[in-house]
């Protein structure tokens, strides 16, 4: 059996890009920052809300953020384009290694970077390991008065204080469309569903799909033309299964 | 099924029945009357585990849109786009992402309430009997030209059961308004295609097309008229194919909007000098053309104007370069048309469109189409229309108001003196799903369903090349004791007889709305047709509304447009108050006007300040400078109408001598996410109108003290680094 120590760097990239499952394309160009994203994310993941002293110490838990950064001096000035930043779900995960409850794992059936809520004990080191600031941790049980928990997705966990959390590409959506294509002897088909942040997107800024074969929606996108897809902080070596394209706008 | 199944998976498939695909339910006309069963008798379309999806009209702005909401066991879990719907193709933005927020609100109004004294919610409960009673002697019991009614811009069911009832009864037709229209300034807009083209009617921008947008303060990237239809527009606009260029966007406003932060030239100019500054690209594009200059931008000197302005004339003319060779659109809306001279400067960025020629064409400007059941333009009130109207309520003119759907109390301006006139109106009864402003100050509430709850329709304005009627239908059962509004009236008409009973003969609200949309059955052309009424009512609840599938635009008339002479009406923009800053109110494009107390709302950060949970002022950070102004310091903002204390934010994107602040904060009443929290920037406005009637919300100049006191404001961003707030030290 070969271990990592064995591969050259260029092999393992080759490996792991042969190997991510699911994938996201973000165009950059076209997104508004309108937080559509952000809200069907909370909506559909049970993410609470901290209110305003807790989101005034950064203690928000919206595991999809939009960053947007400020070039040159008025009048000059420029937003750079709006970047929509959740969980890389990393081939190399920085936050995996650091886990010392194995809370935070690669899964193999999804290729995914897992959360196991009932394993996490808090330590936030995957936190502190993460380059790209996407984990959020629970810092008290937040209040939800009756009746909003109503709205609870029975599908996703409700967490609690001291765990971690973070995006996980919708897994519950993977999962559902998983067993109605096995219940239907088939694979699951490349755009038969979508995250919730895909799906709700305005302005279509954000394709997930399958990533692990030619010809699918977000590959095609990642490899059309002379494409400005950029994946952030690649030069780490993490791996990331989101890329970036800015159009001619950057 | 292959050769192995694990136990979890075999697990996993046992418990999916046949009926996995996610199939859309329209309630019959058997289902159609929503009564709480306890769950043991489960409707036979729900399966435990299973979803069911019902498709509906969102009512958190007046756009349109189409929802699917998930249920599961009776609960609405998800709220996503109908990807049928012709307006949004299955997309949703944050706010109707947030309705279940106010579905399940702990603030709710839950039962019809007759209330002790205006002011307070402490009063009575009372059975929906002697609700219904209530409202049928207001009828009965005042001449029909003293009652009125005022309701919002976002369910045109009422608004056409209330037009039905006060065209044979005598009784005043609705008013409609929203603090959304009123910052939109539509009748502004519609204003000036009346005098350009001789036609009312909503404009629609076929942006998408376009390969160079020119936007005069549009903000059709956050709450302006569609922003769902803008903002794919947009994306299409700024997609390279093929066949075309990435597109390229100007944008013309004193203080960037989450929209002009999309622009590649943002383009900030002085507040008032819209109209001249789109006549003098007018004149230079004409001149680049090499045609003669149009009446219409002739009086202008582009020189003069770009001084006026503070725009470099190099500017002008690069941007005249670009307007006369590609195909360009010209879009005003927002601030610009806020001014005291609106309408000159909406007219004088549609004469834009006429030079280039693009009216009726791809990638220009078209008349929006009638919805299917709609026989004429009809816009919400003007600011001037309101005026009038608290006019005739100061007067005693009226003495019974009903309120549905809009929050007057908290959404138009305090210098309108709302409040203060219902003091002379005899009775209030409002109809809020949330104890509001408005309903503080009424003496009875009677609560209608909340949205997702209840029956309806309404008309996509503008947005669409199809006609569109989006259907609404209750996905859950009534959370609390409330009650459709429209069932309330026509129950009410039944107890007050005669002509208001004829005027509404109808059993309820289904049937009323079966009666208003069976006209539409006998049309070609639609999305489905039935083969009676009571199927074509179920179909149109199953597929979110009725569509007609041909292109309905309208090309703008604009034989005339480039001969007219607006120089003589662009008088200089009149500015009120003694103050050195001009004043931007803007909608917050996260809260929009009624968004304050859904919890998930307040924590969305604002696209361009990424603050969350409150309302801060905007000022450049050079002013910031010399008036030792720091982040979250607080300062008293003064105009001639009012004052109010905000933290201040210092925003890179904002001329010097202009600051801005948010609407969607500073309620009094509505809930325990929205009260308490923030100011409310109308505070700040006067009562001068353009000459269109919109109130010149922008035409305002403010000054500014320090209190001493500070507020640390909540943002998502850091702060570290940024104009010299050294990291680790205390501020």
């Amino acid at each position: 059996m070969t271990t990592l120590s064995d591969l050259k760097i260029s092999e393992v990239k080759l490996a792991a890009e042969e190997g991510g499952k699911w994938g996201m394309v973000i165009d950059q160009d076209i997104c508004t920052g309108c937080q559509a994203c952000v809200a069907a994310c909370s909506m559909e993941n049970n993410i609470p809300f901290v209110g305003e002293e807790d989101s005034g110490y950064g203690r928000a838990m919206h595991w999809i953020r939009i960053e947007r950064f400020w070039e040159g001096e008025y009048p000059e000035v420029k937003m750079t384009n709006q970047q929509p930043m959740m969980c890389q779900q990393c081939g190399s995960a920085p936050c995996e290694p650091v886990c010392p409850a194995f809370a935070t794992v690669h899964s193999q059936a999804e290729e995914l970077n897992l959360q196991v809520y009932n394993r996490c004990v808090g330590t936030r080191y995957c936190a502190n390991n993460c380059p790209y600031q996407v984990r959020t941790f629970n810092w008290r049980d937040y209040e939800r008065p009756e009746p909003l928990p109503n709205q609870f997705n029975p599908d996703v966990t409700v967490r609690r204080r001291g765990v971690m959390e973070k995006c996980t590409f919708c897994i519950q959506r993977i999962h559902k469309a998983n067993d109605k294509a096995k219940s239907e002897g088939r694979e699951v088909m490349d755009g038969e569903f979508t995250t919730a942040c895909a799906q709700a997107c305005p302005s279509n800024a954000i394709t997930f799909g399958r990533v692990d074969k030619k010809d699918t929606l977000v590959y095609n996108m990642m490899h059309h033309g002379q494409s400005h897809g950029k994946k952030h902080l690649e030069e780490l070596g993490t791996l990331p299964n989101i890329t970036y394209l800015n159009g001619g706008g950057a | 099924m292959s050769e192995q199944v694990s136990r979890r998976d075999f697990l996993k498939l046992a418990g999916l029945g046949a009926a996995t695909t996610a199939v859309l339910t329209g309630c019959g006309p058997a289902s159609r009357y929503v009564v709480r069963e306890p769950y043991q008798q489960m409707p036979e379309y729900n399966l435990v585990g299973q979803s069911t999806y019902y498709a509906t009209t969102c009512r958190e702005c007046a756009a349109g849109c189409g929802l699917i909401v998930r249920t599961y066991q009776g609960r609405a879990i998800k709220v996503e786009g109908n990807p049928n719907h012709p307006l949004n193709l299955g997309k949703t933005c944050a706010r109707g992402q947030a309705t279940l927020h106010g579905l399940y609100n702990p603030d709710r109004v839950t039962d019809p309430i007759m209330k002790n004294a205006r002011g307070g919610f402490a009063g009575t409960n009372i059975n929906w009997d002697d609700a219904v009673q209530a409202v049928a002697d207001a009828l009965k019991n005042n001449q029909p030209n003293e009652i009125a009614f005022l309701i919002g811009t976002a369910s045109d069911h009422v608004f056409d059961l209330l037009t039905d009832l006060s065209k044979t009864t005598g009784v005043n037709a609705p008013i409609r308004f929203g603090a959304m229209n009123m910052l939109e300034s539509r009748a502004t807009l519609s204003k000036a295609a009346e005098n350009l083209f001789g036609q009312a009617g909503m404009p629609w921008f076929d942006v998408a097309n376009a390969q160079a947008v020119f936007s005069f303060g549009a903000n059709f990237l956050e709450t302006w008229l569609s922003p769902l239809s803008y903002t794919r527009g947009f994306a299409n606009f700024r997609k390279a194919t093929e066949t075309k260029l990435r597109g390229r966007m100007v944008q013309f406003e004193a203080r960037m909007s989450a929209t002009g932060a999309k622009a590649d030239e943002w383009i900030s100019l002085r507040p008032g000098t819209e109209a001249l500054v789109a006549l003098a690209i007018g004149r230079l594009v004409a001149e680049k053309k090499g045609i003669a200059v149009p009446r219409i931008f002739s009086g202008v000197e582009p020189l003069e104007v770009a001084a006026q302005a503070d725009v470099k004339l190099e500017a002008l003319e690069h941007l005249a370069e670009m307007f006369a060779t590609s195909n360009a659109v010209a879009i005003p809306g927002g601030p610009a048309l806020g001014q005291s001279n609106g309408l000159a400067v909406a007219e004088a960025v549609l004469a834009l469109n006429a030079l280039v020629n693009n009216f009726g064409k791809e990638g220009g400007v078209y008349l929006s189409a009638l919805a299917p059941n709609q026989s004429e333009y009809h816009r919400p009130a003007s600011a001037q229309e309101m005026q009038s109207f608290v006019e005739r309520m100061n007067s005693g003119g009226i003495k019974v108001l009903f309120v549905h759907g809009v929050n007057p109390v908290f959404e138009a301006p305090n210098s309108l003196g709302f409040k203060e006139a219902l003091s002379n109106v005899g009775q209030v009864i409002s109809f809020a799903v949330f104890p509001d402003e408005t309903a503080l100050e009424a003496d009875y509430v009677l609560p209608d369903h909340h949205g997702l709850e209840g029956w309806g329709y309404q008309r996509v304005g503008t947005g669409v090349s199809l006609p569109v009627l989006s259907g609404a239908q209750p996905v859950v059962s009534p959370y609390y004791n409330t009650r459709s509004t429209v069932d309330v009236f026509i129950a009410a008409a039944k107890l007050a007889g005669g002509k208001f009973a004829n005027a509404l003969p109808y059993a309820d609200e289904v049937e009323f709305l079966q009666n208003k949309i069976s006209a539409l059955r006998g049309e070609a052309g639609g999305s489905f047709s039935a083969i009676d009424d009571e199927a074509f009512m179920a179909s149109f609840q199953q597929f979110g509304g009725w569509w007609k599938n041909t292109n309905a635009l309208t090309a703008p008339d604009s034989a005339s447009v480039l001969n007219q002479s607006i120089k003589t009406q662009v008088k200089d923009a009149e500015f009120a108050g003694e103050g050195e800053f001009f004043f931007v109110p803007f909608m917050s494009p996260t809260l929009g006007e009624a968004g304050a107390n859904k919890p998930w709302l307040q924590e969305l950060p604002d696209p361009t300040t990424t603050v969350m949970w409150t309302t801060w002022v905007e000022i450049n950070p050079e002013t910031a400078h010399h008036l030792h102004l720091e982040n979250d310091e607080v300062v008293r903002v003064i105009s001639e109408a009012g004052e109010i204390e905000v933290p201040v934010y210092i925003y890179p994107a904002i001329r010097p001598d202009t600051v801005a602040i948010p609407f969607g904060q500073g309620h009094t009443a509505y809930g325990r996410y929205a009260e308490n929290r923030g100011v409310n920037p109308f505070d700040l406005l006067g009562k001068h109108l353009n000459e269109a009637g919109d109130l010149a919300f922008a035409g305002m100049k403010v000054r500014i003290e320090k209190t001493g006191k500070t507020k640390p404001v909540s943002r998502n961003e850091s702060t570290m680094g940024v104009y010299g707030e050294a990291l680790g030290e205390e501020h």
